[in-house]
């Protein structure tokens, strides 16, 4: 089973504790600039703080885009190779989401590679903004509030232990299509 | 033995009349002694220190340090501290910040920077790492701070630049300005953004890139590891990320030390339209962090609906929920978002401009002041817009808001009736937690080195845990205590919450700075220099003619039974207060002046300050 990576902005905290350890784990220094994933906060126009970190997109435009093959898919990983890499930072340019990185110091531009199955960013959020699920999984989210926001819905009122409580449920062919929810 | 980490060893020196920058490089006695943060800063005031020199002058310096760990893989590292003689007290001041702009200032390589003269217009520093820019801000005069740190980002074309800014407040020196970074984050307390007010320097945008150094690097990684998990299984902690400090408002309200019209109260009967829970229910629409924080105790609220509607603020804690809440009679939390906003903006700092608002309110109502005064506007309990207007005035320094601008001194001197209803130590104001129901509080705030504020003492709650009746000289020993540790975690660059409030153990830090540095320190040994730095600040603040007089606290609580609440019918004693100073004065080795001995200031390696304690002195 093939796993990817995700975000949920609306969790970040923005203290950049991910940057922290990818650092620490991938160039082995204290310096949340070296790491491949970054978090992103704007306020107060809009207000919103997103880790970003490769997709690990299946058919990559940073890969299309290099000049001389150096990044490759293996294993689900988008890898830049090294020894290839001319540094001209046209990856850099391509990636729609800005998860490739550089830095003065360091040769060639890097990337998330998911710490080969176990990724540390996901273990050290410390708001479980980082995920780490099943691609299969991805956008179940959006089918969850797709559900939830679905129009017809009616509602029932009801007492629990004294307690008033609401029931939501789509009753069978009183709804219109789906199209009608937005 | 030598340092290995934990510094760049390079201090940045700024002098804003000669437009010249020069980068010293720090012996490691210094490092070492000093710590970082506070220590250095407290250092580097005092060996530039003149008796006659104006807080407002060129002359004045004013040191931004975080510390050895600001920035460094461990919980909440990401603190600064801000020294220099305050303009609102005229003795040493510091306040601390957190965010992440001194974590970028370490990152662009150095420990530390200093700040004097003044620019010729107003200006802003530009350090994007080794290369240093004044450049003109004409611009941005006037905007407030938020609004600057925007602009400032767009201008330089990069969203991840680290900006602390001064607003409108700062521009006027209004004694109670703040400097802000990332959006809300404050060195609230005593004037700061005044002095850079008055060197014409509007901000400071930063831009680092460097390895921040880290003597065992494996190590740190290590502790760190385990720390972060130990806080995060903490049965606190979830509820922690969700209500950060506004979770006190409750415990305040309940124990009956909430700030409740002007301190005249300590309980707060609408306490529960305040608090963390219509916080999260009705306004919170996210979560900030300090660099490195997992607690997450920032809360970013929206006002949704009603007259300020649009109002989005990280913020309030609870010092500024309590002092534009219950302390001005106001039980409308989006009334306090909007002062927050207000105070934030125009940069002041809501303490301060919380309890001198509270003051002008109970002397309107006592007719100790005129409507005239007021420049016809009546101040009433709970009138959020008169409290609005307040503060603008304040900020604008327009009309009645001229004199609150100079602060408790400012006040008294023009209203000098007001003096027994203004709660403040050494003219700063007190913090939101009354000091009638503990007299370890009292002795916190009237020792405290920058004036009435709770960051070098908090012992209300242990007080009140063991009952107050116990022995004097445990209580001095308590607050010393405090003043030690708590000031430690300014000095190396992190924030104290994680021991405060998750009970995480202090001397993990004494682990974290080894692993840095690359040399073993005990929490001993670093306690024992924060002590050091404790009679270092003491001894700038008797050089600048401090005495005994000053070490006393609101009048207020010596004078004012508290009205309701599980306290009523409270109020401190002359006498007991006066025993309990003694015997502080005699645990910490200073005369009963209030002056270190030469012993302690030897032991303190302190040989430099006898010179200066010997005038003083009085004959025997």
């Amino acid at each position: 089973m093939r796993k990817k990576l995700t975000v949920i902005p609306e969790r970040c905290s923005g203290c950049r504790v991910c940057e922290l350890v990818c650092a620490i784990s991938h160039a082995g220094v204290n310096n949340p600039k070296k790491a491949n994933i970054r978090v992103i906060s704007l306020y107060p126009h809009p207000v919103i703080k997103m880790p970003v970190v490769c997709d690990q997109c299946k058919k990559p435009k940073c890969r299309d885009a290099c000049p001389t093959d150096a990044i490759v898919v293996t294993d689900g990983v988008v890898t830049i190779l090294e020894d290839r890499c001319i540094s001209c930072h046209a990856c850099v340019s391509a990636c729609p989401i800005g998860a490739i990185f550089v830095h003065e110091d360091i040769e060639t531009p890097f990337k998330c590679d998911m710490c080969g199955g176990n990724p540390k960013c996901v273990a050290a959020c410390p708001k479980k903004a980082i995920l780490y699920v099943p691609e299969h999984t991805l956008g179940q989210a959006h089918r969850l509030a797709s559900a939830l926001q679905y129009a017809n819905m009616q509602e029932v009122e009801y007492f629990e232990h004294g307690e008033k409580k609401k029931l939501r449920y789509a009753e069978i062919e009183t709804g219109g299509t789906r199209g009608d929810s937005r | 033995m030598s340092i290995n980490g934990g510094y760049f060893m390079k201090v940045l020196h700024v002098d804003l009349s000669e437009c010249k920058t020069h980068v010293e490089e720090v012996d490691e006695e210094f490092a070492l002694k000093y710590i970082g943060g506070r220590g250095w800063g407290a250092r580097l005031v005092w060996e530039h220190l003149k008796e006659d020199t104006d807080p407002l002058s060129p002359e004045n310096i004013i040191v931004i340090a975080p510390g050895p760990l600001s920035g460094l893989y461990l919980p909440s590292s990401g603190k600064t501290s801000i020294c220099s003689i305050s303009p609102t007290t005229g003795i040493y001041g510091d306040s601390n910040i957190g965010g992440m702009f001194g974590v970028e200032l370490r990152q662009a390589g150095f420990d530390a920077m200093v700040i004097k003269g003044k620019a010729p217009e107003l200006s802003y520093l530009w350090i994007d790492d080794d290369d240093i820019q004044l450049k003109n801000a004409e611009k941005y005069a006037g905007m407030g701070s938020i609004e600057t740190e925007h602009q400032l980002r767009e201008d330089i074309g990069d969203e991840t630049v680290k900006v602390a800014s001064i607003g409108p407040a700062g521009e006027k020196m209004v004694k109670m300005a703040c400097i802000t970074a990332d959006w809300g984050r404050n060195a609230g307390r005593t004037g700061m953004g005044a002095i850079l007010g008055s060197k014409n320097l509007k901000a400071i945008a930063i831009r680092g890139t460097r390895d921040l150094p880290v003597a065992d690097l494996k190590r740190l990684t290590r502790i760190s590891d385990k720390a972060y998990k130990k806080l995060s299984r903490h049965n606190l902690f979830e509820f922690w990320q969700r209500q950060g400090l506004m979770s006190v408002i409750d415990y305040a309200n309940t124990a009956g030390i909430i700030p409740t019209h002007n301190f005249k109260d300590t309980h707060f009967e609408e306490a529960d339209k305040i608090n963390g829970d219509v916080m999260e229910l009705e306004y919170k629409i996210g979560d900030t962090a300090c660099f490195g924080c997992p607690m997450a105790c920032g809360n970013v609220n929206l006002v949704k609906d009603g007259k300020y509607a649009g109002t989005v603020i990280e913020g309030p804690e609870y010092e500024t929920a309590a002092m534009f809440g219950s302390n001005v009679g106001v039980s409308d939390f989006s009334a306090i978002l909007r002062a927050n906003y207000l105070c934030d903006e125009y940069g002041i700092d809501t303490i301060t401009a919380g309890s001198l608002i509270s003051v002008m309110i109970e002397a309107y109502e006592k007719d100790l002041v005129t409507l005239e005064d007021l420049d016809g506007m009546a101040l009433n309990w709970g009138d959020d817009e008169s409290i609005m207007e307040m503060i603008r005035k304040i900020a604008f320094r327009e009309g009645v808001g001229d004199t609150l601008a100079e602060g408790a001194y400012g006040v008294i001197e023009r209203w000098p009736q007001l003096a027994p209803i203004i709660n403040h130590v050494k003219g700063l104001d007190q913090s939101a937690y009354d000091a009638r129901v503990a007299i370890t509080m009292a002795l916190g705030y009237a020792t405290s080195d920058i004036g009435a504020h709770h960051a070098r003492a908090w012992p209300v709650a242990k007080e009140l845990e063991m009952g107050c009746n116990w022995d004097l000289n445990e209580k001095a020993d308590l607050v010393i205590y405090h003043q030690t540790v708590r000031p430690l975690f300014d000095m190396l660059g992190v924030c104290r919450l994680p021991w405060i409030e998750l009970g995480f153990d202090e001397n993990t830090y004494a682990e974290f700075f080894s692993a840095a540095v690359g040399i073993e320190f005990t929490l001993e040994e670093l306690l024992k220099r924060s002590n050091d730095v404790y009679n270092l600040t003491r001894a700038i603040n008797i050089r600048l003619g401090l005495t005994r007089d000053d070490d006393r606290p609101p009048e207020r609580v010596f004078n004012d039974p508290i009205k309701t609440g599980p306290h009523a019918g409270k109020v401190l004693d002359r006498d007991e207060f006066r025993e309990i100073l003694d015997i502080y004065y005699q645990r910490r080795g200073w005369d009963m002046d209030g002056i270190p001995t030469d012993e302690t200031l030897k032991a303190s390696g302190l040989e430099d300050a006898i010179e200066y304690m010997e005038p003083k002195r009085k004959a025997e």
